[in-house]
């Protein structure tokens, strides 16, 4: 029987989360969503399917888009993580921020942050994407609200604000 | 529309947005107390079974792990009259069976495998058909039956008008288990301060739910128990059962720590309240020239292994029947069923987008063999502002319900006259629609129409509470959750428009119970109306005092507040600006307010008329969205980009729903199959065009600023009016929703030969 519990190791990690250097000791089981939100309380990132269904953990690694649920915790040591939080921090975002606002690109908000993440970066990468672009670029994306029309007004506006 | 007002019909900037966007805004699940602990549910793997015996030593030696409940070790006081906090019954797989807290949510996972169940089984059953014959198995000792009897609701007398029809037209529709599934799951966090208790939820009744059940259930004094919902990431009608909240204050004082606990995405599914599948029979005796007679709905809906708000969902599938079309007689009857198959509950539009499925498809089937225009049809048979023929049943000093039965009452407006002007006018009804089947190809493209009519919101007691501050900050009270909507936005305006002060001076203070006064349930779409009422009625008490303090402070007797300056009566300048008046108080002044919202005189509903063009692929049964109108009478809209978000929103929701989404169960194991977004699938970014919104309709003489129910309407004609457009595109009728290629495909099969 395997019914005997007994203490997981912890594994220490390093690894850069927004810029700043982090030592944490984690579970190998522990996932970067996990991590992230329950400690170091960065929760931009929402879990919502936490098998890699739905976009709404969306964070950057080494600045491109992943699932934060889909990862382990040990798979991103010595890596660079920047969360919805970190993005904050950097020029640029704030025109997004401003976008969605003005065009109401969210409702409750819970998927809000995770497509903010995918936007910052779907932007970068296409300063001439049109609607269908976006779309795609979207795709992985769930918002149950289906503010889905909205969204992709605010990243269009989002794509006339950016320098 | 020309637009009197400063505030209400602006488009203001949804409140709490950018916090949002920037993952600043904190839901139930990202919330932190000092000391906390993580909760986790074992669920039953069986349909139906008794717990003979259960073990949780191992688990509550495991380390970590801080507390353990089962049914043994909980109050007997039932959440609902067949809900209890842990049932030694369970009656789905998924119910629970028993929880733990410990320190990470790895450790609690760790002590659910320690738990030890014995389990008698029982035998199960899954149909609501078959869960109502005598020899059925029992999910609950009273009867399968909720209630022990069906509803019925009717006017007139249906048997003499079918006697008295001229023909009559049947049919039978069904449709499948719909998951609300919020995109944030549903989370509690319970913490004790001595015998204080405070509850983080996921609720869209704080008030009148989950504060109720958490000081009865536990015996503790209503004082004592505050709740709060800080954000909802969706609420869809969904997220107000009370067992949750209930197990983790439970867990909390167990432990002795502060317990949060947040379902998984599976469990969401399982464990959340789906709307249940329905079976719809549905006649309608027509007299010569059409006009309908008689109309007769008996729906069976499957209410699960709980009922929780069923009974509601059962009702609300009448309302099309009962109210739609000018019609003397008119009866409904629905039996909510009690199955071994997850807990049913509401979803948006409750049982109204299923009602009116089977409404709008036969009446389409009518036109068809009047060779009428189905727009025609309805323009002339729609229900007017005159409301029904038949005698006003309600007393007349009573308010009168919004669900409508009876006749001889009008509607205090009715705009479905202009909705089926503007929509058709939109999607180019007339020049582009052709005869039912007309025709031919591999892709075959159609038009297809539905209307709806739904509760306007009234009803619900409502309460608010706006103070002035002498800092120039007007605070708004009210009880109850914005569950994503945006109704925070929306009464912001209101208060702002009877203010007369700029919208950013007002701060909302709103879902937390010992902040609020006591606020109604989101639901029925009622918090612009109820609520709504309540913020304009008690900033126009607290405009009052103000208006008494500036006349003091100008030294005349009498004011009168105009663009946001209070002018003496003769209006001579200059006068005091409503913010110099505040910054002059000397503490707050409060306006307050307390109400029933609606009318005695007049029967206050939403209208809508839906238009979709759609391509069937005749060799697949694939159905593609081409265009889709929706063509709203909600009175005035407070916010017009608001509510076009939403009405978009719940097209694309239910255009999911109407093409796709289903929940299926395995009936040797009454496991659900399908429980994540890989295997059910939500509508994508992707799948439709975008929706096309209209407000054609003028405001309503009694909603606060004229405005009636937004939130579930535009769910209501959806299945209809994407049915209707298939039949026009190939002549084939469907009569079970969701319309996935299989379902299409089988009707070109069986009903392509019979019709060529
Ligand atoms: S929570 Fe990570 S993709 Fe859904
Ligand atoms: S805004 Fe609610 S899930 Fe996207």
């Amino acid at each position: 029987m395997t019914e005997q519990h007994k203490p997981v190791e912890k594994t220490a990690l390093s690894l850069s989360v927004n810029g700043r250097q982090q030592s944490i000791q984690v579970e190998p089981r522990t996932t970067l969503l996990e991590m992230l939100r329950e400690q170091l309380d960065l929760t931009g990132a929402k879990p919502a399917c936490e098998r890699g269904e739905c976009g709404a953990c969306t964070v950057l690694l080494d600045e491109r888009p992943v699932h934060a649920c889909h990862l382990l915790a040990v798979q991103v040591a010595r890596r660079n993580i920047v969360t919805v939080e970190g993005l904050a921090e950097r020029p640029g975002f704030q025109q997004i921020v401003d976008a969605f606002v003005a065009r109401d690109g969210g409702q409750c908000g819970y998927c809000t942050p995770g497509f903010a993440v995918a936007a910052y970066a779907c932007i970068r990468d296409n300063p001439g994407a049109d609607a269908q672009h976006i779309r795609w670029a979207l795709v992985g994306h769930i918002c149950r609200c289906n503010a889905y029309d909205s969204i992709v007004a605010g990243v269009l506006e989002a794509l006339k604000r950016v320098p | 529309m020309n637009n009197p007002f400063h505030s209400v019909g602006q488009n203001a900037l949804r409140l709490g947005l950018a916090e949002k966007v920037r993952g600043e805004a904190r839901y139930t699940s990202d919330l932190k107390r000092p000391g906390l602990l993580y909760g986790k549910i074992l669920r039953s793997p069986h349909p139906h079974a008794r717990i003979s015996a259960i073990d949780v030593s191992a688990a509550q030696n495991a380390p970590g792990v801080h507390a353990v409940l089962t049914h043994l070790d909980v109050p007997e006081n039932s959440i609902d009259a067949d809900l209890k906090v842990l049932d030694p019954v369970v009656r789905f797989v998924g119910d629970e069976v028993a929880v733990v807290a410990a320190e990470n949510p790895p450790a609690a996972e760790d002590a659910l495998r320690l738990i030890r169940v014995e389990y008698d089984i029982l035998p199960a059953v899954y149909d609501a058909a078959q869960a109502l014959a005598d020899d059925a198995p029992s999910v609950h000792a009273e009867g399968n039956l909720v209630d022990g009897e069906k509803l019925v609701v009717s006017r007139g007398d249906v048997a003499a008008g079918f006697a008295a029809a001229a023909r009559i037209f049947t049919g039978t529709f069904s449709t499948q288990v719909h998951g609300p599934v919020g995109m944030e799951t549903r989370s509690a966090l319970a913490e004790w301060d001595g015998d204080r208790l405070t509850v983080w939820k996921t609720s869209r009744s704080l008030h009148t739910h989950d504060r109720q059940t958490l000081a009865r259930v536990l015996g503790v004094p209503l004082e004592r128990v505050r709740v709060i919902c800080t954000n909802m990431g969706g609420g869809f009608g969904n997220k107000d059962e009370g067992r949750l909240a209930v197990l983790v204050a439970l867990l909390a004082r167990k432990a002795g720590r502060p317990v949060r606990l947040d379902y998984g995405r599976a469990e969401e599914f399982l464990g959340g309240r789906n709307r249940q599948s329905t079976r719809n029979r549905i006649r309608i005796g027509i007299a010569e020239d059409g006009a309908p007679q008689a109309i007769e709905l008996t729906t069976v809906m499957n209410a699960g292994a709980y009922v929780s708000s069923g009974r509601n969902v059962t009702r609300r599938v009448g309302q099309g029947a009962l109210y739609l079309y000018t019609c003397p007689h008119a009866r409904f009857e629905g039996a909510t069923v009690y199955t071994n198959r997850p807990a049913g509950g509401s979803f948006r539009g409750l049982g109204a987008p299923l009602g009116h499925f089977a409404l709008e498809v036969l009446v389409d089937q009518i036109a068809e063999s009047l060779q009428v225009d189905p727009l025609e049809y309805r323009l002339r048979f729609h229900v007017p502002l005159e409301g029904q023929p038949g005698q006003r049943v309600t007393p007349p000093d009573q308010m009168l319900p919004d669900e409508p039965v009876e006749g001889g009452v009008p509607f205090s407006s009715n705009g479905l006259r202009d909705c089926l002007l503007a929509g058709a006018e939109r999607i180019g009804w007339r020049e582009k629609r052709r005869p039912n089947g007309t025709m031919d190809g591999p892709r075959r493209r159609g038009l297809g129409l539905a209307m709806g009519i739904y509760k306007g919101g009234v009803g619900r007691e409502a309460q608010a509470e706006v103070s002035l501050n002498p800092t120039g900050r007007v605070e708004v009270r009210v009880g109850i959750v914005d569950v994503g909507q945006g109704s925070t936005t929306v009464l912001a305006q209101i208060a702002a428009e009877v203010l007369q002060v700029p919208l950013d001076r007002v701060d909302m203070i709103m879902a937390d119970t010992a902040l609020t006064p006591p606020g109604h349930i989101t639901a029925g779409s009622t918090t612009t109306f109820s609520s709504g009422s309540a913020v304009k009625l008690a900033a126009q008490n607290a405009r009052n005092k103000l208006s008494e303090r500036a006349a003091a402070m100008m030294d005349v007797t009498d004011v009168v507040l105009e663009e946001g300056q209070f002018l003496a009566r003769n209006r001579a300048r200059p006068g005091l600006s409503v913010l110099q008046v505040m910054e002059g108080l000397p503490g707050s002044s409060v306006g307050r307010a307390e109400l029933k919202a609606g009318s005695s005189d007049y029967i206050i509903n939403s209208f809508a008329a839906h238009f979709v063009e759609v391509e069937v692929e005749m060799d697949t049964g694939r159905l593609r969205i081409l265009r889709y109108v929706a063509a709203h009478d909600s009175g005035r809209i407070i916010n017009p980009r608001l509510a076009e978000n939403q009405v978009s929103g719940a097209v694309l929701q239910f255009l999911g729903i109407a093409l796709r989404e289903e929940l299926y169960l395995d009936e040797r194991s009454g496991v659900t199959l399908n429980p994540s977004f890989l295997e059910h699938k939500s509508t994508s970014i992707v799948d439709f065009p975008p929706v096309e919104v209209i407000f054609p309709a003028g405001p309503d003489p009694i909603g606060p600023f004229g405005a009636k129910a937004l939130g579930e309407p535009p769910v209501v004609p959806v299945l209809g009016a994407v049915a209707n457009a298939v039949a026009n595109a190939s002549g084939v009728w469907l009569y079970e929703a969701p319309f996935t290629p299989r379902r299409v495909l089988q009707a070109i099969h069986e009903q392509g030969s019979a019709r060529s």
